[in-house]
């Protein structure tokens, strides 16, 4: 069928083309669409068919599906419940446990600073000894290194004195052609040594 | 002047809504059908559901009903009716799931009609609703009592009575059941004439004789892939609407100070 809208008479008017088939078809569709139940009435079938459908779910789904379906999920959840309250107590014991650790942790630590402390005094108690004990020790060696340098330099002054008393008697001898007084020259060696030569 | 219009013939709407007898003259058509493949479907889920092992991480089915369940039990009961009303968790469900794949094959090809979108279910359900609303309003208040806190609220002025009785007389025994079923009975059938519309608009002008008008067949043909898409979100939110309703009856009957 064919539609055309034209103007006649400064009218809009809708012209259908079609054939006789369809003109028929059209007449007979639009006597069914006056006799043609109302299309919003429920169909007594349908009704039938989707009440009975309903019921019976909701029979099976009240006595059957929903109680054990409901009674996994109530099982599982109150597993998984117990589960979690399970985990929160080893979780708290993991917790007075770590407590307990790190209290013993910090006494042993002090316990082991304790006993630094104690092996740095008495190390320091042993260095203190010692360092006396070499101290003095040096003391008595420097003492008695000082006395025999104080005699050698003692024996080494005398032996000069008495070399140079004995030049200054030879030279004094030559000199005068008799022989000096060996303790004058003695004792003039002593005050020229004691005085560095210097008159 | 003379003008050619680009027109289709619309089939009656009788032709798009009642459909013929699957086998014997007054037996089961497609409308019939789709509620018992949409109750078989609920069942098999459930069924299956039911028979998995519940300890194990839910797959399949089984999460499919589970979920359907803490939807029904946290987004619809305890919103309404709280812990008390739990107890309606299986009617609720099956209300739920039924109406939804009722639905749903409006938009699946070949189906292409909702069962919804006749008048004959949401009727049945809405009186359901009503039945049950008005049975436990009865069984937990009492007859007398029942009516008279429907018919007089309390708190209200004495003298509003006059205006109020009658109001709440109307609305609550007679319009709810006639709102609750129209609502549901109307959207999908607007859902299914757009789908149709659009359709037949796509068809009409892709077919065209001239050729200019077969690219733009394609814009009803997006609205009618859009609205598909649409009908699948208003077929979950009219059950889900229907469903929240015969909720907040039910709590409000057997909960009058709500």
């Amino acid at each position: 069928m064919i539609v055309h809208v034209t103007t006649w008479h400064g009218e809009l008017v809708q012209v259908r083309v079609a054939t006789e088939e369809q003109t028929d078809s059209a007449a007979s569709t639009s006597e069914a669409a006056t006799s043609a139940p109302n299309p919003i009435a429920p169909e007594p079938k349908e009704l039938l068919w989707g009440a009975g459908s309903f019921l019976v779910f909701l029979v099976l789904m009240r006595l059957y599906m929903f109680p054990k379906i409901k009674k996994g999920m109530d099982a599982r959840y109150n597993g998984i419940r117990e589960d979690l309250e399970q985990a929160d107590a080893t979780r708290l014991a993991a917790k007075s446990d770590v407590a307990a650790y790190e209290a013993a942790l910090v006494g042993v630590r002090a316990e082991a600073a304790a006993r630094v402390d104690k092996a740095r005094q008495t190390l320091d108690q042993e260095r203190t000894a010692l360092m006396a004990d070499a101290t003095a020790r040096n003391g008595v060696k420097r003492q008695a290194a000082e006395a025999e340098i104080s005699a050698a330099r003692v024996a080494v002054r005398d032996q000069v004195a008495a070399a140079v008393a004995s030049v200054t008697d030879r030279t004094a001898q030559l000199a005068v052609g008799k022989k000096p007084d060996a303790s004058v020259v003695a004792q003039a060696v002593q005050q020229a040594m004691q005085t560095g030569g210097r008159s | 002047m003379m003008s050619n219009v680009i027109a289709f013939e619309f089939p009656p709407i009788n032709e798009l809504l009642r459909w013929k007898d699957v086998w014997a003259a007054g037996s089961l058509n497609k409308v019939g059908l789709i509620a018992v493949a949409s109750a078989l479907i609920g069942i098999f889920i459930f069924m299956s559901a039911a028979q998995k092992n519940p300890k194990v991480a839910p797959t399949g089915t089984r999460n499919l009903a589970e979920v359907a369940v803490e939807f029904i039990e946290d987004n619809i009961i305890m919103q309404t009716m709280g812990r008390d009303g739990l107890g309606w968790t299986p009617f609720l469900l099956t209300l739920f799931v039924f109406i939804y794949l009722c639905n749903l094959p409006g938009i699946i090809p070949l189906l292409q009609m909702p069962a919804t979108a006749r008048m004959a279910i949401p009727m049945f359900l809405a009186v359901l609703v009503w039945v049950i609303f008005n049975f436990s309003g009865i069984k937990h208040q009492g007859f007398f009592t029942y009516f008279k806190n429907v018919l007089f609220p309390p708190g209200v002025p004495k003298a509003l009575y006059i205006l109020v009785t009658p109001i709440e007389f109307i609305s609550t025994l007679i319009v709810r059941p006639f709102s609750m079923a129209v609502r549901l009975f109307a959207n999908m059938l607007a859902g299914h004439l757009l789908l149709v519309i659009f359709a037949l608009l796509s068809e009409a002008l892709l077919q065209a004789r001239d050729k200019i008008l077969i690219p733009v067949g394609i814009l009803p043909l997006f609205m009618l892939l859009f609205l598909t898409a649409f009908e699948v979100l208003v077929g979950f939110l009219q059950a889900y609407i229907f469903t929240i309703l015969a909720a907040v009856y039910i709590a409000g009957a057997t909960h009058p100070e709500h």
